[in-house]
């Protein structure tokens, strides 16, 4: 038997929740969640976009609101883990839609330019798996930087360096990959070192070329 | 001419040929006879030599996109057109029999490309029926090539966009594992 969504939706919020805005609450919860793997689920309830429900044991979640449209700066009113286990049915009908995609865009927004409150200084991140690009709206600066990730390990500006980003965009690459648990970190890794690359190198970047040839 | 070859791989009715032709700019050479294995994968025709397609860039460059032959009783052409290739696309339809032990198969045989190129792992027809979740593939990955961190994606070939971010992200790999030296060697051009 599962749960019916609007019936879990309608269900009214606690008043005592104080209000907030953007997701760091929210990344906060759920990285807990994560770090924990205890059997809860997750509501979050978001002004103008209804109920957010997380069913971290089948991954998914299910929100009205596409994340094309995901609200950078949405307005929590609520927020609440829902003690479940491990053979209660899911939190909605599945399959739902897949938790990494809405990782993905919240890691990313989730800390503005700064760094998720569970990471430390000092620390270089790898990557332990490639998140599903062909799912995840991502820029060409992206897929450079995890490419690096998967090779190497950097901390946030040897990345930025490495791939000749800004730092900030490096760090909202390391906040959502972390937040989606495919990146290991360590503060005793040691730096990578990467082939000096001339300018005349950087131009011949075949990854460069077909990108621009491509439109992307 | 500078020129980069990159395979796509996999077994038959992994949508080799169809995800070439999202990708070409010239109109696909396709080398297709009929399919006389119709009690393996239910296609009128299949690839018996290799399709071909290419991606300009510039009057002097081009990437050239070869699909190969899925039986194995072609895997002559394999043995031919990997030697000179930078890199693949490994398809895997998630509707087979065996996708695991499909793509672990493919990337056993073309090893060596990994070695000194890259592979990047797309499996197709996720959406037609329910198979393994990605997390599998990869963990199938870590268990038979421990270390190796192959890219593997869901991915539609009929689908332009994705097939561009899945040949980005493989030469961003390819260009990232020489930058850190990773490959074994840098015979392909």
């Amino acid at each position: 038997m599962t749960i019916d969504i609007d019936q879990v939706a309608a269900k009214s919020a606690p008043p005592e929740f104080p209000v907030t805005i953007g997701w760091t609450q929210a990344a906060m919860a759920i990285s807990s969640v994560l770090a924990l793997n205890t059997p809860v689920h997750l509501r979050m309830d978001i002004e103008m976009h209804g109920a957010l429900l997380i069913d971290f044991r089948h991954h998914a979640f299910s929100w009205s609101t596409p994340l094309e449209y995901f609200p950078v700066d949405a307005v929590h009113t609520h927020l609440e883990t829902v003690p479940t286990s491990p053979d209660a049915p899911p939190y909605f009908e599945l399959p739902g839609q897949d938790l990494d995609g809405l990782l993905w865009v919240m890691g990313l927004n989730a800390f503005g330019d700064g760094a998720a409150f569970w990471l430390s200084p000092n620390e270089r991140y790898r990557l332990i798996r490639w998140p599903n690009l062909t799912r995840h709206s991502h820029n060409m600066s992206h897929v450079k930087m995890i490419a690096v990730l998967g090779n190497a390990n950097a901390s946030t500006a040897e990345l930025a360096a490495f791939a000749g980003v800004e730092e900030p965009e490096a760090q909202r690459l390391i906040n959502a990959l972390s937040l989606m648990g495919i990146l290991s970190r360590s503060s005793e890794a040691p730096a990578a070192t990467m082939a000096p690359q001339t300018a005349a190198a950087k131009r011949q970047s075949l990854f460069g070329r077909l990108r621009k040839r491509l439109g992307r | 001419m500078a020129e980069h070859v990159i395979l796509f791989a996999g077994p038959m009715g992994a949508g080799k040929t169809t995800a070439i032709e999202s990708l070409s700019e010239i109109e696909v050479v396709r080398t297709e006879a009929n399919n006389s294995e119709r009690h393996i994968v239910d296609k009128a025709t299949t690839t018996v030599a290799l399709d071909y397609g290419e991606i300009l860039i510039g009057a002097q460059e081009k990437v050239r996109l070869y699909g190969i032959p899925g039986q194995q009783r072609f895997d002559f052409m394999w043995t031919i057109l990997k030697k000179r290739a930078k890199g693949m696309v490994l398809l895997v339809n998630s509707d087979a029999p065996d996708p695991i032990g499909e793509m672990t198969f493919f990337l056993e045989e073309f090893r060596e490309l990994y070695d000194r190129g890259g592979v990047v792992v797309g499996i197709t027809r996720s959406d037609v029926m329910p198979g393994p979740a990605l997390a599998e593939f990869s963990d199938a990955l870590e268990r038979t090539n421990p270390g190796l961190l192959i890219p593997v994606f869901t991915v539609d070939p009929r689908e332009a966009d994705q097939m561009q971010n899945v040949l980005l992200a493989l030469i961003a790999n390819i260009e990232m594992r020489a930058a850190f030296g990773m490959l074994a060697t840098t015979g392909a051009s």
